[in-house]
């Protein structure tokens, strides 16, 4: 499926044509976004798509409620791999909101404007993400009533936090990271909710946009702070496109085990992180453009971009695992050693190498520029390597584990039904937010979408 | 305005001059220390040596990057970097003293101690097919090899731009820099466990080419911002240089201080958690003993001080205190390298040689009057690249 939309020169200027395909004007952008969150009719393929995720959801529900009620004992991880399912699906979900993060921050202070089409369901991408990363180390703790005592604060318990344990540096890190991606969200739609204010035509809408938009009005004053606090907020979330998963990285290199304590860990999370989130960006990308026939603004220019920036990230993380299996040879530590050969030809040895095959193989077809222009070929690319993400993470948490330094407490890692039950619905929370957000909110950012348009550049006397 | 851009100053030719006679004089001195202290003088040149590499190899990533992201910044710098890259022919020379001091400077190519600890005959014998003098030139060469042809086309393709203005030549470049880029990441992280961490053998960490590469770029970037600011006190460069290059140049600047700070501060803390005694040698040698001034040293001026100061855009668009800082940017990335290499000279003990100092001076010299005769060589500008012209228009980014 080639795409139609194709630029030819987009690759290699440096003041590329339009960012936007087709002959938008201010009125058609309006328009053509706000009629898909302001339209009365929802179209069928939504009600299969969000029922399915709210099914899923139930599960969830349903598992949470097991879980609570009898106690983690239902999952699968026992001594000596203690953790699995719950860490690994943690720290997969907040490596896909990094994309969202990244999109949105260091692209806008870097002036890319192809950002623009597709930061604002990146960042909704990267709320549903972190919530439901959230609910595994939550509900892990077995008693989540209690993890407020996770926080310092006074108590007549004399309980305080470890401050030496990165798990600690972790609440700080996903919370911060959750708090300032909801404000820069929501932030950034306030000018938008104003317009779907302006233009709903049902009361109900009218009131609920109304009290969202928070009395915008549009006047220069509005837009000047407007645009003080999102240049700052983008500033505040630029380290913590880094700061998060490199605290991610520490929960597993602080420690002493093989195969976690490795140096290169931070860089090649953060890496990790954006790989992985851009390939989500893309899966969701990809088959909304053609379903709300949004191709002029997320154009064949979008994907190649972020074809691109999956290929260099991806290349980091094959430097990771290069340099992760140079060293444990040359190390010459026994136990660095049996951890690389128990990865590579042990009980979970199909695992690793699907891991490589999917993280480092297969997106290599991404340095052909032919291969950059196929949206299917792209698409396929893309979930491939959210499977490989996530098996880099199994295989970074459970072969680490499941061969202990004594061989006498070695076993097998099996995940039970509510393991898998309790990711498909942590899937299923977040595309039914997903859904949610792209009926009711504008997914492309209308205001922002103006401002790229060739009418909206303003010509200097004498330029 | 592109007439004027034509080639570099008279002033250039009066540096190369300069800078030959000290590199002449301070290699000379060197040595003649060499006569005196052989050992010493090996492990001085060493550093000295990855130093100026370092700057070199940094120039050739920084170079391949900008042909990858574009924009004005790149395009003020690329002769800049281009003719730090030519000078790689000159550096493959200068690494001969290197490779016959090998069983002066590295443990693993002498003879096995009798009293030596077991574990470290374990290490060694262990360590032995990758750690042996023929492997180890071997591998040398193939890197040289590598920047070299890199080099070469960078060089070939851009010059023949400046004749013939084709559009496709940015195409090649740019097809050329992202393998490039891999190729750098892969020779360097070798390169540096080859050169500098078999220093001492039993340490490892999968940091460590990651840490260097990002001294690279930080003493590269620092050693172009001053070439810039002081070209652009003379003609062409006067005509050209704004200072909002020099805020996109200390930007860049900032960020490969900050990224080197991030995976030195990360190895650290790594390491120091771990506390392991197959890695937490290395920093008690330089944090427990009297080296643990210069690493405080390098926390405070190779990065807190001039982080604090880089964050001002005052600073970054004037162009005497730019230079300041990245003068001291540079002078820091060579007090890193004695600290990463010198304790594992001393078993541990601080001691800095006469020709710690001069050697790198010697070189410098050298180097930096090849870099000049470089830099004469062609056009300051690349004046055949088709997005010049914007790039030094009043408003273009």
């Amino acid at each position: 499926m080639q795409d139609d939309t194709e630029d030819p020169v987009s690759d290699s200027t440096i003041t590329p044509p339009s960012v936007i395909g087709g002959h938008q004007t201010f009125a058609s952008v309006t328009d053509k976004i706000s009629a898909i969150a302001l339209a009365k009719r929802t179209r069928t393929g939504w009600f299969i798509g969000a029922g399915i995720s709210f099914l899923l959801t139930m599960l969830l529900l349903y598992t949470i409620g097991y879980l609570v009620l009898t106690g983690i004992g239902i999952w699968g991880n026992n001594i000596p791999v203690g953790w699995a399912f719950d860490i690994i699906n943690f720290v997969w979900w907040i490596g896909i909101g990094h994309a969202g993060t990244l999109i949105s921050a260091i692209l806008l202070l870097l002036r890319q404007q192809w950002r623009t089409s597709i930061n604002r369901f990146a960042e909704a991408m990267t709320l549903f993400a972190v919530a439901s990363a959230g609910l595994f180390p939550l509900l892990h703790t077995g008693r989540p009533w209690l993890a407020y005592w996770l926080f310092p604060y006074p108590n007549t318990m004399g309980v305080w936090p470890q401050f030496r344990s990165p798990l600690i540096w972790d609440v700080f890190a996903v919370s911060t990271y959750a708090t300032v991606s909801a404000l820069f969200w929501f932030i950034g739609l306030i000018p938008d909710l104003a317009t779907l204010r302006d233009r709903a035509r049902r009361r109900t809408a009218k009131i609920i946009y109304g009290i969202l938009a928070m009395g915008w009005r549009g006047s220069a004053r509005h837009w000047h702070r407007y645009e003080t606090a999102y240049l700052l907020l983008a500033g505040l979330a630029t380290p913590l496109v880094v700061s998060v998963h490199t605290v991610v990285s520490f929960d597993f290199a602080v420690g002493i085990i093989p195969g976690w304590h490795t140096t290169v860990f931070p860089p090649y999370f953060v890496a990790g992180a954006i790989y992985s989130g851009f390939a989500m960006v893309m899966t969701l990308a990809i088959p909304l453009r053609k379903f709300y026939g949004l191709e002029d603004f997320i154009t064949m220019r979008h994907l190649r971009n972020m074809s691109k920036i999956m290929l260099a990230t991806g290349l980091i993380v094959g430097y990771g695992y290069m340099i992760e299996t140079f060293t444990a040879w040359y190390s010459a530590s026994t136990f660095e050693e049996f951890m690389i050969r128990n990865r590579m030809t042990g009980p979970y040895a199909p695992l690793y190498w699907l891991l490589i095959l999917c993280n480092i193989l297969i997106p290599q077809i991404l340095w052909s520029k032919k291969a950059r222009g196929n949206v299917l070929l792209l698409f396929v690319v893309s979930i491939i390597v959210n499977i490989g993400m996530w098996l880099e993470r199994f295989i970074i948490i459970v072969t680490s584990l499941h061969r202990d330094f004594l061989p006498s407490s070695w076993a097998m890692y099996r995940p039970t039904f509510w393991d898998f039950s309790m990711f498909l619905g942590t899937i299923g929370l977040f595309l039914s937010l997903l859904f949610l957000f792209i009926r009711f909110l504008p997914m492309i950012s209308i205001f922002e979408i103006r401002t790229i348009l060739p009418q909206a550049e303003v010509h200097e006397a004498g330029d | 305005m592109i007439e004027i851009i034509d080639k570099a100053p008279p002033e250039v030719d009066q540096f190369q001059r300069r800078a030959l006679m000290v590199g002449v004089v301070a290699s000379a001195v060197c040595v003649l220390g060499a006569i005196f202290n052989l050992d010493q003088f090996f492990r001085s040149y060493l550093v000295a040596y990855v130093f100026w590499l370092g700057i070199t190899l940094g120039c050739l990533a920084i170079l391949m990057l900008q042909h990858m992201s574009g924009g004005a910044w790149g395009l003020v710098i690329r002769r800049l970097l281009e003719s730090a890259t030519r000078t790689l022919p000159l550096l493959a020379l200068m690494f001969l003293p290197v490779a016959f001091g090998v069983r002066s400077v590295y443990i693993w190519a002498q003879p096995v101690a009798a009293d030596a600890p077991e574990a470290l005959k374990q290490a060694l014998a262990h360590k032995a097919p990758y750690l042996n003098v023929p492997f180890f030139l071997a591998r040398a060469v193939f890197y040289f090899a590598v920047w070299n042809l890199m080099a070469y086309f960078l060089n070939k393709w851009s010059l023949e731009q400046d004749r013939t203005g084709h559009r496709p030549l940015t195409t090649r470049l740019q097809a050329l820099s992202g393998p490039g880029l891999v190729l750098y990441g892969l020779t360097v992280t070798f390169a540096s466990i080859d050169w500098m961490m078999s220093l001492e053998p039993q340490w490892f960490s999968t940091m460590y080419g990651v840490l260097i590469m990002g001294g690279q770029a930080l003493s590269a970037m620092a050693f172009i911002i001053a070439v810039v600011v002081v070209l652009s006190q003379y003609k062409p460069l006067s005509e050209v240089i704004k200072p909002r290059h020099l805020h996109d140049l200390g930007k860049l600047m900032l960020a490969f201080l900050m990224l080197w700070a991030y995976f030195s501060f990360s190895q650290f803390l790594i390491i120091w958690a771990g506390n392991l005694p197959e890695e937490i040698p290395w920093y008690v040698r330089r944090l427990q003993t009297p080296w643990k001034w210069v690493g405080l040293a390098l926390v405070v001026l190779q990065f807190a001080l001039p982080f604090v100061l880089l964050l001002s855009r005052d600073l970054k668009r004037n162009a005497r205190r730019l230079v300041v800082v990245a003068t001291a940017v540079i002078v820091m990335r060579l007090v890193d390298l004695i600290w990463m290499t010198g304790p594992e000279f001393h078993e541990g003990a601080f001691r800095i040689h006469w020709m710690d100092v001069i050697m790198p001076i010697g070189l410098g010299g050298l180097w930096l009057a090849y870099f000049a005769h470089q830099l004469k060589a062609r056009p300051l500008l690349p004046i055949g690249d088709p997005f010049l012209e914007e790039a030094l228009a009043p408003s273009g980014h």
